[in-house]
């Protein structure tokens, strides 16, 4: 192991900092903090105080940004996109922890003036920032998984080439969907559709709400909290890694005369119509009946 | 004098006054906002469940349960089973305990000069972490409570496994935080004994108590809890008597001028909340022996705090056992809430005190919503001749340093605090 | 087996298709036997059931076979950079179009298949012989709703609607209650129809 720690800045825009203790669960800390060391960080002790950060011009190998920003917004008196302008230039890397910092996300309409990601509001592409765009890497989701956030770092530290797609997300975690290894998947398959909360059994696709299936995530691939994950205990997936987080009426699916407007992702509609209707034709008695309670 | 309060989840900003080297007055001010309730108005009702929990990212599963609950007090009829109940009430204790462990280990021991817990820190609220993914999905910032219930279905796995974790938890407290059998400790109603145990609970009463910091942080000793559930009580104190019965029609909240956190006040007078206040007003034997040595000072505060952490614990094992696996999880409402108009209030004792929803619905859609954090209460700005908890209790201090200490003794959420 | 020969057997099928469909409008589904079918295409019944093993199985075929043939036409007023009004109307036209040139097939799915249903109880379980045509009905709806034309409501009472009353007029004119013929209906009813489903 190379005995130089990367130094990190984590610095804190319009947020919830779930990310910041989202990073806490993170289960392998110790060996974390013997490859980077926080210059300042907005709850573990760090070497430096944000006082120290806004008026020093200090050393910085990755700059970690969680929140949305906005020129308005600032830290002390100091508007946030000075900070990150000072540091975005020395930095190595630059990385925007959770999808606030990505795209904007919840708090893209917390009030402040033209609040949004470091590159991106919602979908569509800044011009502020553009400079230092290709030192930059979305980790997005509300929050972000703290193996997606540290196992990017480590390939920073490594200098391993990260593929990134157009939002600049790693696809090594953002090419798969978040349906992908859903406990639940059999009864999506077969378009068993009688969901009720409350039970092991059922797919919150078809009437509430799941966007599994078209979310770009490795909830269900690399676990929450190493054990479970939203869609496994049978609440749908919200697509909080994307930049159109949060949509509206997250609880229902939007359907025109009975069919999804969204489907799962890159699939026809006609396929898809045809599949289904297939599918219906099967009358899978185990998938109709409760799995265990009778 | 400006001082820049750092690392409690944001950042404040105490303008001091001094006169004849104490501190005379001091303003808080907390200078952003998020504007959530804002985010929230228009919306259709059941998304309060998924905005809210990013309310704060320490405690947001109180505040999805306070939004459940303030949606279901929608209803004048609506059935929760008990399941649900237990389960979100099993929930919101590990929140609770995980927020303990990290103020202890990542607040309160590098303000005493110990250096270097974050794994102490992070262990057990790792472990609380899982056994609240392992029930809703994940943590932080799932929406598994649903207006009718819990969104999964509880089995004899999921008690078992939740049951391993705060068993581990247990263990981490008596290797770590005080080298005792817990329940000796919670049956203790000497707080004294305790600074002759070895861990690190002791060390830092211990050093509070050599550094001469042990009647620092006084305020009004008036405390106040809202959130009744099976383990915590309401009511309020004043010094030692004790009022069971409050309205919370008489919860107040008003701007102030100063900072974007606005006052909260019980019929015109600030309260304390949050672990001590709860200990006050359920008589715990050790933290009344505290505060009958101590008063509401810091030592109080941390005690109560950590003690909090082996009374869940221990509670939500009973809680545990309590649970009908025969019983449903979700009771489909019977009216669908997209045809709702109505209020509706959810109150819950999040980690730092008594937290306050009020929501107004029509057809469904969100007109207005008002959250009432714990922090706003603790740290009100309030004026010279009514000053906030936090202000009352730093005025008369030498130092900027000391205030500091005192100020977060507080366990402050600043995010909270500017939802 | 070469593509030709392969192409050479579809041919065969639909040719038996398209005459069992004729003699099951003229003399009925259950008195129409195999060896009828084979006779009346001059061909010995060994060889029909080179094609087709049973008459359950001809059934289902057929169905399927009328099903892709409507799904092909509505497919393509589907792609058509047209409003759902107009698509509403191009849709009735080729149903009425359909049942007045090939009106054994109309005949066949209302008389045999709408009530006759226990034949296709195994191998057309739900809907699955007519899945091409309920797909474009199906997407004709829900792109309607999407463009802000339609109504968003059940699927099936949508559906039921717009089947129901076109089979209906069928149904009329086969019986020779209709006074005029279909494509004089054309406008009315896909007036009526969009107005009950539009917004």
């Amino acid at each position: 192991m190379r005995s130089k720690k990367l130094k990190v800045l984590w610095l804190t825009g319009i947020a919830c900092n779930g990310n910041a203790h989202s990073f806490l669960n993170y289960p392998y800390l110790a060996q974390f903090m013997d490859r980077f060391e926080f210059l300042y960080h907005p709850i573990i002790e760090s070497k430096y105080t944000l006082v120290d950060i806004i008026n020093q011009d200090l050393e910085c190998d990755i700059l970690l940004i969680e929140g949305a920003i906005s020129i308005e917004y600032k830290k002390d008196t100091t508007s946030i996109y000075d900070i990150i302008q000072k540091y975005s230039s020395k930095a190595q890397k630059i990385v925007t922890v959770g999808t606030c910092a990505s795209f904007g996300g919840i708090f893209r309409d917390s009030g402040y003036l033209g609040a949004s990601g470091l590159h991106f509001d919602r979908d569509i592409e800044l011009d502020d920032f553009k400079n230092i765009k290709s030192k930059t890497i979305s980790i997005s989701g509300c929050p972000i998984h703290p193996e997606v956030l540290v196992n990017t770092l480590y390939s920073i530290r490594e200098d391993i080439k990260i593929a990134l797609d157009k939002f600049l997300r790693p696809k090594e975690f953002f090419a798969y969907t978040v349906h992908n290894g859903c406990t639940r998947n059999e009864y999506f398959e077969y378009k068993i559709d009688n969901h009720n909360f409350g039970e092991r059994e059922g797919c919150m696709f078809y009437e509430h709400g799941c966007q599994a299936p078209y979310t770009h995530g490795s909830c269900n691939k690399i676990l929450w909290n190493e054990v479970n994950s939203k869609t496994r205990v049978g609440l749908q997936c919200m697509g909080c890694s994307e930049p159109s987080f949060p949509k509206s009426n997250l609880f229902n699916t939007k359907k025109n005369m009975g069919i999804p407007e969204e489907l799962p992702l890159g699939v026809g509609k006609r396929t898809y119509l045809t599949l289904a209707g297939i599918t219906k034709a099967f009358n899978i008695k185990r998938l109709e009946t409760r799995l265990f309670n009778d | 004098m400006i001082k820049l309060i750092e690392k409690i989840e944001g950042e404040a900003r105490l303008n001091y006054s001094f006169k004849d080297n104490l501190i005379d007055f001091v303003e808080i001010d907390f200078f952003t906002t998020r504007g959530i309730e804002k985010i929230l108005e228009n919306r259709a009702i059941l998304d309060a469940l998924v905005i809210n929990p990013r309310v704060c990212g320490i405690c947001g599963h109180a505040q999805l349960i306070a939004t459940v609950k303030a949606l279901e007090d929608c209803y004048d009829n609506i059935e929760i089973s008990k399941k649900a109940e237990i389960v979100r009430e099993l929930t919101l204790n590990f929140e609770i305990i995980q927020n303990h462990f990290k103020w202890f280990y990542l607040t309160i021991m590098p303000l005493m000069g110990y250096k270097d817990y974050l794994l102490k820190a992070s262990f057990p609220s790792q472990l609380m972490s899982k056994a609240i993914a392992s029930i809703a999905g994940q943590y932080p910032h799932t929406s598994y409570a649903i207006v009718g219930g819990i969104v999964c279905d509880i089995g004899m796995m999921e008690l078992v496994k939740v049951e391993s974790y705060i068993d581990e938890t247990l263990k981490f407290f008596e290797e770590n935080l005080v080298e005792a059998d817990g329940e000796e400790f919670l049956e203790c109603n000497n707080s004294n004994k305790l600074l002759s145990k070895d861990g690190d609970l002791p060390k830092v009463l211990n050093k509070i108590k050599n550094s001469n910091l042990i009647d620092f942080g006084k305020s009004y000793d008036r405390f106040i809890v809202f959130g009744k559930n099976s383990y915590f009580n309401s009511g309020k104190s004043n010094k030692t008597r004790l009022y069971k019965t409050i309205d919370i029609d008489r919860v107040e909240e008003f701007d102030n001028n100063k900072s974007f956190a606005k006052n909260v006040m019980y019929k015109d007078k600030y309260y304390e909340v949050g672990p001590l206040a709860r200990a006050m007003i359920n008589k715990t034997p050790l933290i009344k022996d505290a505060h009958r040595r101590y008063g509401d000072s810091i030592i109080s505060r941390i005690l109560a705090r950590v003690c909090e952490i082996l009374q869940l614990l221990n509670h939500s094992k009973k809680l545990l056992k309590e649970i009908n696996l025969n019983e449903l999880s979700y009771i489909k409402p019977k009216i669908d809430i997209s045809q709702i108009s109505s209020s509706g209030v959810g109150v819950v004792e999040a980690s730092r005190g008594s937290l306050i929803h009020k929501v107004n619905i029509e057809k469904g859609l969100i007109k207005k919503y008002d959250i009432i954090t714990p922090t706003q209460w603790n740290l009100a700005n309030g004026t010279r001749d009514n000053l906030g908890v936090a202000q009352n209790a730093i005025i008369g201090l030498d130092s900027t340093e000391l205030a500091e200490i005192v100020f977060k003794s507080f366990d402050v959420c600043s995010v909270c605090t500017t939802h | 087996m070469s593509i030709n020969r392969a192409s050479k057997k579809e041919k065969r099928k639909e040719q038996i298709m398209q005459g069992a469909l004729e003699l099951f409008a003229s003399k009925g589904f259950y008195s129409t036997t195999i060896p009828d079918i084979a006779l009346s295409l001059k061909m010995s019944v060994g060889n029909m059931y080179n094609y087709f093993k049973s008459k359950d199985i001809l059934a289902e075929e057929i169905l399927k076979f009328i099903s892709a043939y409507l799904g092909k036409e509505l497919q393509k007023i589907n792609e058509k950079d047209i409003s759902t009004q107009e698509k509403t109307r191009e849709i009735v036209d080729i149903y009425f179009e359909v049942a007045m040139s090939k009106p054994e097939m109309i005949d066949y799915f209302l008389r045999v298949y709408l009530s006759n249903r226990e034949i296709f109880r195994d191998g057309c379980a739900g809907m699955i012989c007519v899945n091409e045509f309920v797909t474009e009905i199906m997407i004709y709806f829900e792109e309607g709703v999407r463009a802000g034309e339609l109504r968003d409501q059940d699927f099936f009472s949508a559906f039921g609607l717009f089947m129901g009353y076109l089979g209906g007029m069928v149904f009329l004119k086969g019986e020779h209650i209709l006074p005029k013929e279909l494509d004089e209906y054309v406008d009315d009813i896909s007036f009526n129809i969009y107005k009950a489903l539009s917004i």
